[in-house]
C-alpha cells in the first residue's frame, strides 16, 4: 500500500518549530519512527493534513543518572535494548523491547512513539468497518458483536475494547516512569500511571496530551540493584506477535519475604495496567504459589471477559503467577 | 527407445537454474512490468455480505485528480462467464448485475494515471445497498446443500455390518477453518491490446486455462488472445482460477485504450482469489479388538460460494487409505454468502486426512495399541477402491523408516507420560496417501546447430522448482549438459499444458517431454540412418541412445555423431518435435496409478500452565517416485511442513458474524509461523521409480503440508491426554 491523501511534509529544525508546526494547521500530526503512523496514513485510517518529521531533533541519547534514567523520546527501541544500565538495573524493560516486532521495526520505532502507538484492533484499522468509537467517534464498537479473541478484558468499556498493543509501557508504568511532554504552553511532566485514559464513553482520547504536544524524554527510575524482574509476554505465535497476555514483575526480596513489588500486565487490557492491588497483595508477604495465586486473582479483579476472550482472565493470572515464580525462585 | 539414463531414485540436488535471476530481482514477476501509457487499477468491493446495490454514485471519484475511468455494473457492458473448466465452472463473470453474494465482491474498479490516484478515488466511490440477511454458518438450514459435488463418494462392502461387527467404534467429529492461499507475490494482471489482440500478463497458475477463458469471456478467437506468466510470486492454489480482477483488468484496459495494471491489495487476498473453506467432518471407524478395521464411514461438509463452486474433494481421501472391506465417503458443500472458495495446497486431502488420521489415533487409545502398529495391520497393500495393485506404493517403508528417522520407540504409550523439563512432551504420527494427479499435456522441444536446446511447455513456475527439474530431465533425454538447456514456461503460446495443481504437474509435463524429446530424437537420427557417412548409418531408434551432446550406438560408444555435427550436416540451424502425453487409465493399466505416500511424525512441546504449543521436530519420509531433484523436493516438503503448522497452530481467518468480512485480513493478523515457530524438519524420500508414468515421478507439491496438522494433534493428546478435534490449536484450549 501507498499513503494515497496528500499531506504537507515538514521537517521541524528545533523543537520550538516542531511545536508551531503542529499548531498552525489543525490535523497535525509527528512523524518519528512511522511504524504506526505510517501505516495507519497508507490504510486510511490517520489522515494527517500535514506531517512533522521531528526526527532531527535533538531528542535522542539516554542520561545515566545515579537512580534513574532519562530517556530521549527519539531514542530507539534497538538503541534502549542495548544500553547496559538497563541490561543491568532493568532487565525486565529489556525484555520487554526484544519480545516486541521484530528487530527492523525495533531499529526504527521509537520510544516516544511507542508510548503512544495504536491499537491492532482491525475495527480500528479497517476503514471499511463503519463502526469504531476510537476512529469515527459515537459510531459504536464493532469488536465487542465481532471477533474480539485479542481484545481487552480489563479497562474496557460498552464503547471499546481495544487492547493497548506495547510491551514496553508495561513495565514501564510499573516503575512509575514519567512522560516529560512540551506545548504551545510550556513543558510538563506527567506520570505515565496518570497518562492514559481507559475508553469510557470517548475512546478516541487515549492519553493526556494536549493538542500538538511532543514527548521530548521518558524518565524512569532505576530498580535497587537487588531487585529482580522478568517480563513473561504469552502469544500464539513464538516471535513477531502481539500478546494475548503479558506480565511485567519486579520484586525486592528479603529471604522469602517480599519487600516491594511492582506488577503490570499488558495484552489483556485497553491501557498498560498497573496491578497496584497485585502489589498489595505481596508488599511484606511471605512468598508463596498460594500468595502468588490471590495476587493474580487481585490483578484481573474487575475483569468484563467477553465469549472469545473470556480464557485471557484465566491466561493473565497464570502468566502472573509464571512470572512471579520466575522472578522469586518461590515455586511452592 | 528408452532415454531414461537408468532407474535412480533420486536426482541431482541441482540448484534453481532461476536462482540468480530471482535474487537479483531481475525477475519479470507481473507486479513489476510496466508499459508506456500504463493505467492503475483498484477494485472497490461490497461492504455487505448479501443484498443488492441500490445506488451508486461515482461522480466524487470521477471527478478525482487522475481518474480516467470508473467501472461499475451499469457500465461495463456484457461479458461471457468462462467455461466450465477440469475443475467446475469458472467464477461468474464480473460487474453483470446488482446483486451482492459475498463481503468483498468487485462492486467498481477505479482506473487512474497513478496506483495512489485510483486507491484514493476507490474510497470516493459511494455505494448504496439494500440488505439481506448473509447466510454464513455451514450448520445454518437454509444454505442450500449439494451432495456428491464431483461425483467422487466412494462405497464398499457395508458399513453399518462392518460397524456391528467392530469391537471397538469410534464416532468423531472434527471442524476446520478458513485458511487462506495468500502467496507473498500478491496477484497482479497486466492488460493491454494491442491491434485487437489481448496481452495479459499475469499471476497465474495456468496459462492454459487462463487463455481459454479470457478469450471466451470477450468472445475472442484464442489467436487474439495471449497469456504470459514466466514468474508467479507463488501460488499454493490461488492463481487455479481465472478470477473477476483478470476480466476487469483486460476490460479496463479495452475501455481505455491503454495498458492496466491491477494489483489486488493484501486484504483483497483474503477475499478475491480464494481460500481453503470451513468444514465439518465426522468419522466412524470400527475395529477388531486385534486392530483390523472393519468400517470406515466418512462424512464432510465444507463451505461453498453462493453463485460459484470450488473442488473440495474432503471425505473422498478415506475411501483408499486403509484396507477395510466396508467403506462409505461422503462430501457435501453448503452454499454461503462467502467469497468463493478455491484449492489451497492439498485441497480436500489436508483436511480429509486431518479427520481421517486423527480418528485412527482415537481408534488406537480405544484398543490400546500403538497408533504406528494400527496403521501397519491395514497397510491398503492394493487399491482398496479399485482392486488393483498399486503402480508402486512404499507407505509401509514411510512408517518404519520414519519411525527410525524419529526415536518413534522412545515413545511411551500414555497420555502425559513424557517430559522435558517442565514441559509435556508428545509424539503424534500421521499417514498420507496424497491422490494421484496427471493431465494430457503436450511439449516442443528443439535442438540446435550450436549444441544447445530449448524445450517449453505452457505449465507455470510459482516457486515449485518445474524450470529446474525440467531444464535436468530435458537434458537427461537428450543427452545434453544442463547447461546447454533451456526451458520455457507460462506462456500460453507454448504447448499446452494442465495446472501448477494437483501435485500433477511434475508427471504431466514431465511425460509430454519424455515424449517430444523421444520423437525428437528419433526425428535427428532419421536425418542420418541412411547417410553412409554416419556413424549412426543403418540404426533405427531401437539402436541408439543419447549422451555427450548427441547420439550413440547402444553398446558401441564409437559409433557416436553430435546434434551439432547432424544438423551442421544437414544444413539445419534447428530441429523441433513435439510431443503430447495422455495418462491412461488404471484399468489399462492394469494398476492403480498412486499419488505420493507419506509418514509424518511429529513432536509437540506444551507448556502445561501457559498451554504454550510448540512444535519440536518433525520427520517426514515421502514416497514420491522418482525424485528429479533431491533439493528442490526436500524445500517442497520443508515448505509444505511449513504450512501444515500453520494450519495446525495459527491459520485462521476469522469472519465477522452478520457480514462475513475476514476481521484479519492482513499478514499481521493473519499469522502464519515464523522462524522461532519452525522447528528442525527432517525429510527422507523412498520407494522407486513408479511405472505409471514415462519419467517415474509423483506429484510431491502437496503431501508435504498433508498429515502434519493430524500428528500435531495427535502429539497434543499424547503430551496433554487432551484431545482438541478442531483447527488450529491454540493455547487457549490447552488452558
Amino acid at each position: 500500500m501507498i499513503v494515497v491523501q496528500p499531506f504537507e511534509y515538514v521537517r521541524a529544525g528545533a523543537v520550538a518549530e516542531a511545536i508551531g508546526e503542529a499548531g498552525a494547521v489543525g490535523s497535525a500530526a509527528y512523524l518519528a519512527g512511522g511504524t504506526t503512523q505510517l501505516d495507519l496514513m497508507k490504510d486510511g485510517v490517520l489522515r494527517p493534513s500535514r506531517l512533522i518529521d521531528i526526527t532531527r531533533l535533538p531528542l535522542g541519547g539516554i542520561e545515566h543518572h545515579e537512580d534513574r534514567l532519562v530517556v530521549g523520546s527519539l531514542t530507539t527501541m534497538e538503541e534502549l535494548a542495548a544500553d547496559s544500565v538497563v541490561g543491568r538495573r532493568l532487565p525486565f524493560v529489556r525484555e520487554a523491547l526484544l519480545r516486541s516486532a521484530s528487530v527492523q521495526l525495533r531499529n526504527m520505532a521509537t520510544i516516544g512513539g511507542n508510548l503512544l502507538q495504536r491499537t491492532r484492533c482491525r475495527y480500528f484499522r479497517d476503514r471499511t468497518v463503519a463502526t469504531c468509537n476510537k476512529r469515527a467517534p459515537g459510531s459504536g464498537c464493532g469488536a465487542i458483536t465481532g471477533a474480539h479473541r485479542t481484545s481487552a478484558v480489563l479497562g474496557t468499556s460498552p464503547s471499546c475494547i481495544a487492547t493497548h498493543a506495547s510491551d514496553l509501557a508495561v513495565t514501564l508504568i510499573s516503575l512509575d516512569a514519567t512522560v516529560h511532554v512540551i506545548g504551545a504552553e510550556g513543558s510538563r511532566a506527567v506520570p505515565l500511571t496518570g497518562f492514559y485514559r481507559v475508553p469510557g464513553e470517548d475512546p478516541s482520547v487515549e492519553n493526556d496530551l494536549r493538542p500538538g504536544e511532543l514527548i521530548t524524554a521518558i524518565e524512569v527510575p532505576l530498580l535497587p540493584p537487588e531487585a529482580r524482574s522478568h517480563y513473561l509476554k504469552v502469544r500464539d505465535r513464538a516471535s513477531y506477535e502481539f500478546a494475548l497476555a503479558s506480565a511485567a514483575v519486579a520484586v525486592t526480596m528479603r529471604g522469602t519475604r517480599i519487600e516491594a513489588a511492582r506488577v503490570a500486565l499488558g495484552g489483556v487490557a485497553t491501557v498498560p495496567w498497573r496491578a497496584v492491588e497485585a502489589e498489595a497483595v505481596l508488599t511484606g508477604a511471605e512468598a508463596s504459589v498460594a500468595l502468588f495465586r490471590t495476587a493474580a486473582h487481585a490483578a484481573v479483579a474487575g475483569a468484563d471477559p467477553r465469549p472469545q476472550n473470556a480464557f485471557k482472565v484465566e491466561l493473565a493470572q497464570r502468566t502472573l503467577m509464571r512470572s512471579l515464580r520466575s522472578v522469586t525462585g518461590v515455586s511452592s | 527407445m528408452t532415454t531414461l539414463s537408468g532407474p535412480q531414485l533420486l536426482g541431482a540436488a541441482r540448484d534453481r537454474v532461476e536462482g540468480p535471476l530471482k535474487v537479483a530481482g531481475r525477475a519479470p514477476y507481473p507486479n513489476d512490468l510496466s508499459y508506456p501509457g500504463m493505467l492503475h487499477a483498484v477494485a472497490v468491493g461490497s461492504t455487505i455480505g448479501a443484498g443488492r446495490i441500490s445506488g451508486i454514485d461515482a461522480s466524487a471519484a470521477e471527478s478525482a485528480p487522475g481518474v480516467i475511468s470508473v467501472l461499475t455494473h451499469l457500465n461495463a457492458g456484457p461479458l461471457r462467464r468462462a467455461p466450465v473448466t477440469p475443475l467446475g465452472v469458472s467464477p461468474p463473470a464480473p460487474l453483470q448485475d446488482d446483486v451482492i453474494h459475498h463481503y468483498g465482491q468487485h462492486v467498481a474498479v477505479v482506473v487512474a494515471q497513478t496506483f495512489e490516484e485510483a486507491t484514493e478515488a476507490a474510497t470516493l466511490v459511494h455505494v448504496s445497498y439494500t440488505h439481506e440477511e448473509a447466510i454464513l454458518d455451514l450448520d445454518d438450514p437454509r444454505a442450500e446443500r449439494r451432495t456428491n459435488p464431483w461425483g467422487r463418494d466412494a462405497q464398499r462392502g457395508d458399513v453399518a455390518q462392518g460397524l456391528a461387527a467392530a469391537d471397538i467404534v469410534v464416532d468423531r467429529t472434527y471442524l476446520t477453518r478458513d485458511n487462506t492461499n495468500n502467496p507473498m507475490g500478491p496477484l497482479t494482471t497486466v492488460a493491454r491490446w494491442e491491434d485487437g489482440v489481448l496481452l495479459i500478463n499475469n499471476s497465474t497458475q495456468w496459462a492454459t486455462l487462463e487463455h481459454t477463458s479470457v478469450a471466451a469471456a470477450f468472445d475472442l478467437p484464442l489467436e487474439a488472445v495471449n497469456i504470459s506468466a514466466p514468474y508467479v510470486g507463488g501460488g499454493f492454489g490461488a492463481g487455479l482460477r481465472v478470477w473477476p480482477h483478470v476480466v476487469l483488468t483486460a476490460l479496463a484496459s479495452r475501455t481505455t485504450g491503454r495498458p492496466v495494471k491491477l494489483v489486488l491489495t493484501r486484504p483483497q487476498m483474503f477475499t478475491a482469489c480464494g481460500h481453503r473453506p470451513k468444514g465439518k467432518q465426522r468419522l466412524l471407524l470400527g475395529a477388531t479388538s486385534d486392530g483390523m478395521l472393519t468400517a470406515i464411514d466418512h462424512e464432510a461438509l465444507t463451505a461453498t460460494a453462493m453463485d460459484d463452486d470450488n473442488f473440495e474433494p474432503t471425505a473422498t481421501v478415506s475411501a483408499a487409505a486403509y484396507a477395510c472391506p466396508n467403506a462409505s465417503t461422503r462430501d457435501q458443500q453448503a452454499r454461503l454468502n462467502i467469497p468463493v472458495p478455491n484449492s489451497m495446497r492439498g485441497p480436500g486431502a489436508a483436511t480429509g486426512n486431518y479427520a481421517l488420521e486423527c480418528a485412527v489415533d482415537e481408534l488406537a487409545v480405544e484398543l490400546g495399541m500403538d497408533p504406528l502398529e494400527l496403521r501397519l495391520r491395514n497397510d491398503a497393500t492394493t487399491h482398496p477402491q479399485l482392486g488393483l495393485p498399486w503402480s508402486s506404493r512404499a507407505m509401509r517403508e514411510c512408517l518404519l523408516h520414519g519411525a527410525e528417522l524419529f526415536g518413534w520407540s522412545r515413545r511411551t504409550p500414555e497420555a502425559r507420560s513424557m517430559r522435558d523439563g517442565d514441559m509435556l512432551v508428545g509424539y503424534g504420527l500421521a499417514a498420507v496417501g496424497y491422490p494421484w494427479f496427471r493431465a494430457r499435456c503436450a511439449a516442443r522441444a528443439t535442438v540446435r546447430q550450436d549444441g544447445t536446446a530449448y524445450v517449453c511447455s505452457a505449465g507455470t513456475e510459482i516457486g515449485n522448482g518445474a524450470y529446474t527439474v525440467f531444464v535436468q530431465l530435458s537434458a537427461e533425454l537428450l543427452g545434453l549438459d544442463v547447461e546447454r538447456v533451456t526451458f520455457g514456461l507460462g506462456d500460453s503460446s507454448m504447448p499446452a499444458a494442465p495446472q501448477t495443481g494437483g501435485s500433477g504437474l511434475t508427471s504431466s509435463v514431465g511425460s509430454a517431454v519424455h515424449e517430444a524429446c523421444r520423437r525428437l530424437v528419433g526425428d535427428v537420427l532419421a536425418l542420418v540412418a541412411e547417410d553412409p557417412d554416419s556413424p549412426l548409418y543403418g540404426c533405427s531408434p531401437e539402436d541408439v541412445e543419447v549422451g555427450e551432446g548427441g547420439l550413440r550406438r547402444r553398446g558401441d560408444p564409437t559409433r557416436w555423431e553430435s546434434y551439432a555435427g547432424i544438423l551442421g550436416r544437414g544444413g539445419l540451424s534447428e530441429l523441433t518435435a513435439t510431443g503430447e502425453s495422455t495418462p491412461a487409465k488404471p484399468q489399462e493399466l492394469g494398476m492403480a496409478p498412486a499419488g505420493a505416500f507419506g509418514a509424518k511424525y511429529v513432536e509437540v512441546q506444551v507448556d502445561p500452565d501457559l498451554g504454550r504449543l510448540r512444535v519440536a521436530r518433525a520427520v517426514s519420509v515421502i514416497d514420491g517416485g522418482r525424485i528429479l531433484n533431491e533439493k528442490m523436493a526436500e524445500s517442497q516438503i520443508i515448505g509444505g511442513t511449513v504450512g501444515g503448522i500453520g494450519m495446525g497452530l495459527l491459520e485462521e481467518a476469522v469472519s465477522d458474524a452478520g457480514t462475513g468480512r475476514v476481521a484479519n485480513a492482513t499478514l499481521g493478523d493473519y499469522i502464519v509461523p515464523v522462524n522461532a515457530d519452525v522447528p528442525d524438519m527432517q525429510v527422507a524420500f523412498v520407494g522407486v521409480p513408479d511405472p505409471a508414468n514415462p519419467i517415474g515421478t509423483k506429484g510431491i507439491g502437496e503431501i508435504g503440508l498433508v498429515g502434519i496438522a493430524p500428528a500435531i494433534a495427535n502429539a497434543v493428546y499424547h503430551a496433554t491426554g487432551r484431545r482438541i478435534r478442531s483447527l488450529p490449536i491454540t493455547l487457549d484450549m490447552l488452558l
